[in-house]
């Protein structure tokens, strides 16, 4: 390695840096990929039925495992239809827009205490501007498609999505009372010592919060009113195709890992172990994101979607409150003795 | 890094206008709960808000008299102070206020605007005036001007469904952002030539001398500039002659009273007490002002046919001549000025009213004709319109005469005769339309002989009152001008 | 300090990369046979009449002016949830204040109706 150092001199610094980011986008790409054949295996099951299960690979079916490659060889060689009403700029730049922030959120996720790419302290503080961009992709693809249907859609979408992130940002708020840091490293040491000691204890509430925000915030079902086939056939995204189709699929389940993952950093003790003796590890932040995964899926199988007041009155009526009360609350316990439970 | 509990004595009555303006508003908002029929929401006039208003106002008037004691308290670490000129200038906007209920409420009722908004934002902005009127530090300046602002924006915007209401509230506010703009950026070169935003070190700064004397003539200009949009005085007068016709009377009557208070306190709290090292500077910007604003608030008054129009082009006059008194940058002159606003507001808070007063539902009673042979409708409501026009156009006995007289004293005192002579010369320009006024009301005939319809008897009384106090104030004008010399000989002697 | 967000550059630059790329690819590898009937918009099968960029309910503009406000709200309770430890009952207080009278106002909306989407 430092003979590499030498030979690149100052240009090590860039280059050593770009393998990293490879190094968390490949498997981060891979998981997603993963993440829709899991997603039609898991719901295929709890609907008795098989799911994906004939392409593999070298004759060998693997339970569809080769399906993801497959789909997204298929949609490579699909034509990218720009329609004629449309922006064409904008048109191509909304995905941009949207995967841009999906991804570049990683850059401060810390995977143990010692593997974080940018170790920051205002880490959260990116990660809330950050993930707001992501609603731009969502607008300007609806207003630049020039349908009705894409504009309805991305209307609604960004409502939903700017609606939820307040309660989001409010559950955020009590995670950094807790911890007294913006820093997600400084958040996950400061849930040391058994899954008891966590955020999601004693931040119940906003644990709740966070986690339902997290799905409505990814417009994933019960909330996919944005999507909602049944009246606005896809949303925003109703007159994309191929490749540029398939990279607001990514964006997509790109930001549900995200969020699983920021939600076991925050109130799920991250990399820690849950029992004091066993050892930490990105074993146990990879349980807990699979775990949250499962959740989103879960959902998805079970509920019906809601409808857009039905989903407006949840996120301004109930989450508001419910956090601002439990915030005022913590603030409270930490003015008496009794601060430490809180911590 | 604790911070100490700030003593919160001094700042009582803003306290208690926040929480009730607040309160005002929630009973608003669980007024209209449960109600499917939204006309008749509409429709029905709420009194609590008006009640609850009145018994603010005069909570708070109890509070200033009863803890006003002629020195100076400073409070949340030197950017709220207390002291005589707040005092006085406070008592003044509360009844300010309680008049502009008093009399709006037959018209609001009138109008389905007899709701917690109205008052809720009329609290909001007297909130507004008493932080900016006690402000130390260049940030609760901008605090009060800012919350002061969009209060009053929102209030002219009340009747939504009114074209020419909406378009006076879109000027106002556009105008208003950018003349907030200009103020901000003029502030932000002060606080980076001077390192504070306090106004007693800023000036203590500026009197040590300053580098860089560009920078400090840069942010005069805008910070005066900004100044003259609020004061709303030549050649940043453009939104006056709009907003006043194009508001609801109601709100033209708060806006061409009680903000003029608390121009008048950012003006001196920035010009006087922060800027007053460099007062060489300021003299001519505010010379150059307040004769433009003389010249066009006299001038143009004289054509117009609307009468909240007149008395727009009346208002950029008198601010004109408040100027002149500042600008003398001596104690006198700011006595002088302070009487000056304070009568200007009685007289105002009178010529509105009478407005008001003969105002019904579907008639404005805005054009100046509507005014003509009011004497043989109504001879009192005339020989008060009367009493108040005479008093504005500066004539003796009334108090007008009394007001500009203390504001030339104080400039021939301070050497610019010159300014003096053109403020008379333009005067009596002004008088002319003042007089048409009364000319119409007793020796025109009307246009219809119909009786002014019977309006509430409080306020009725109310105006009265204060026609009468034009004359009284002018027959013995020396108690209250006393006290406006005291009170600024006690804050800034 | 500032070398720590250089790798945050990079991410980024890297993100617009991955949305750039593979839109590349699909427009190498993909056909390209566009005809008048294909590029019209997606409108269940009708033709498409008048412009898609109409108006629309005013609830939506509504539902961005209080997330302005709302977001700006969190933007000011962030900084604060991070030292309150240390800046007592004061600092507690004060934003309680802050807080009551944002409710205030969240309250009135409420009643008023600007949150009902019926």
């Amino acid at each position: 390695m430092e003979l590499f150092q030498d030979l690149l001199g100052p240009a090590w610094t860039p280059v050593w840096t770009l393998v990293k980011i490879v190094a968390i986008v490949l498997p981060l790409l891979t998981a997603v990929a993963y993440l829709t054949w899991a997603e039609r295996k898991v719901i295929g099951w709890m609907q008795v039925r098989m799911g994906p299960n004939r392409v593999g690979f070298f004759g060998f079916r693997l339970w569809g495992l080769g399906q993801p490659i497959a789909d997204a060889v298929k949609l490579l060689t699909k034509e990218i239809i720009i329609p004629s009403g449309a922006s064409r700029g904008l048109f191509l730049f909304a995905p941009v827009l949207a995967i841009a922030p999906a991804m570049a959120a990683w850059a401060v996720i810390p995977f143990t205490d010692r593997l974080v790419l940018a170790n920051i302290d205002a880490s959260l503080l990116y990660i809330l501007a950050i993930t707001s961009m992501g609603v731009y992709g969502v607008i300007v693809a609806g207003w630049a498609s020039n349908s009705k249907y894409a504009f309805l859609g991305s209307l609604r979408s960004a409502a939903q999505i700017v609606s939820y992130e307040i309660a989001m940002g409010f559950a955020l708020v009590g995670v950094l009372m807790s911890a007294q840091s913006l820093n997600l490293v400084e958040i996950v040491k400061g849930q040391e010592g058994g899954f008891w000691h966590w955020y999601w204890l004693p931040l119940f509430p906003l644990f709740l919060v966070y986690l339902i925000s997290g799905v409505a915030e990814t417009n994933r079902a019960p909330f996919d009113v944005a999507e909602g086939e049944s009246e606005i056939v896809a949303g925003f995204h109703v007159d994309y195709s191929g490749m540029a189709f398939a990279v607001f699929f990514l964006a997509e389940y790109a930001n549900m890992i995200l969020i699983s993952t920021l939600t076991s950093l925050m109130f799920l003790g991250g990399w820690l172990s849950p029992i004091p003796g066993l050892p930490d590890g990105f074993v146990w932040l990879a349980a807990k994101v699979s775990f949250i995964l499962l959740l989103f899926l879960w959902f998805r199988a079970t509920f019906p979607r809601y409808r857009y007041d039905q989903i407006m009155r949840l996120g301004w009526k109930v989450f508001i409150p419910v956090t601002l009360f439990w915030i005022l609350l913590v603030g409270l316990m930490m003015q008496t003795p009794y601060g430490h439970l809180f911590h | 890094m604790t911070f100490p509990m700030p003593d919160l004595l001094p700042a009582a009555p803003e306290i208690l206008v926040l929480v009730m303006a607040c309160v005002v508003l929630m009973f608003e908002a669980y007024a209209v709960r449960g109600q499917a029929d939204r006309s008749e929401i509409v429709a029905r006039p709420r009194v609590a808000g008006y009640v609850l208003t009145l018994l603010t106002l005069l909570a708070a008037a109890g509070l200033t008299a009863f803890t006003a004691n002629g020195v100076s308290a400073t409070t949340f670490s030197g950017m709220f102070v207390d002291d005589a000129m707040a005092d006085l200038l406070k008592l003044m906007t509360y009844l300010a206020g309680i008049a502009a209920a008093i009399y709006s409420r037959q018209y609001l009722a009138d109008r389905a605007l007899m709701r917690g908004e109205y008052f809720a934002l009329l609290l909001f902005a007297v909130l507004g005036m008493m932080v900016m009127i006690s402000a130390s530090h260049l940030l609760t300046l901008y605090l009060g001007l800012e919350l002061l602002s969009l209060a009053l924006y929102a209030m002219v915007a009340l009747r939504r469904d009114d074209a020419v209401a909406v378009e006076a509230a879109m000027k106002y506010f556009v105008l208003g952002a950018l003349a907030s703009g200009l103020l901000l950026y003029g502030m932000s070169m002060l606080y980076g030539l001077t390192g504070t935003l306090e106004l007693n070190k800023m000036a203590a700064t500026l009197a040590g001398g300053v580098d860089n004397p560009v920078v400090l003539a840069f942010g005069l200009v805008f910070v005066v500039a900004g100044l003259g949009f609020k004061l709303g005085t030549a050649p940043f007068h453009m939104w006056v002659p709009d907003i006043y016709h194009g508001a609801p009377t109601a709100v033209t009557l708060f806006i061409g009273s009680a903000p003029k208070l608390a121009a008048f306190a950012f003006v001196i709290r920035l010009l006087a007490d922060g800027l007053q090292p460099a007062h060489a500077d300021w003299q001519q910007m505010l010379a150059v002002m307040a004769v433009l604003s003389l010249a066009i608030g006299n001038l143009a008054a004289i054509m117009q046919t609307n009468i909240k129009r007149m008395l727009a082009y009346s208002t950029i006059a008198h601010m004109g001549f408040l100027l002149l008194g500042v600008m003398t940058g001596e104690l006198n002159g700011y006595g002088a000025a302070l009487y000056y606003v304070v009568t200007y507001v009685i007289m105002s808070l009178g010529a509105f009213g009478l407005i008001l007063h003969l105002a019904r539902a579907g008639f404005e009673a805005d054009a100046l004709d509507d005014y003509k042979g009011l004497n043989s409708r109504a001879p009192w409501l005339a020989a008060l319109m009367a009493i108040l026009m005479l008093s504005m156009a500066g004539l003796p006995p009334f108090v007008g005469f009394y007001a500009k007289l203390t504001v030339l004293q104080a400039l021939v005192g301070a050497g610019w005769i010159w300014l003096a002579v053109v403020a008379v010369l333009f005067s009596l320009v002004g008088a002319y339309y003042y007089l048409r006024v009364v000319k119409l009301m007793y020796f025109d005939t009307p246009h219809s002989h119909e009786p002014v319809l019977a309006t509430p008897g409080d306020a009725r009384l109310l105006l009265s009152v204060n026609g009468l106090g034009v004359l009284l104030l002018g027959l013995l004008p020396q108690p209250l001008l006393a006290l406006c010399l005291e009170a600024m000989r006690l804050t800034y002697g | 300090m500032l070398e720590n967000y250089f790798p945050i550059l990079l991410f980024i630059l890297v993100g617009l990369a991955i949305g750039i790329g593979p839109m590349l690819l699909g427009w190498v590898l993909a056909p390209n046979r566009p005809d008048a009937e294909k590029l019209s918009p997606y409108e269940c099968g009708f033709e498409a009449f008048e412009d898609a960029r109409m108006k629309f309910d005013v609830r939506y503009y509504l539902v961005a002016i209080l997330f302005i406000l709302f977001d700006l709200e969190i933007a000011f309770l962030f900084p604060w949830a991070v030292v309150l430890e240390q800046i007592g009952a004061f600092g507690f207080w004060s934003m309680v204040v802050f807080l009551a009278i944002l409710v205030v106002g969240f309250v009135y909306e409420w009643m008023k109706g600007a949150l009902e989407w019926e």
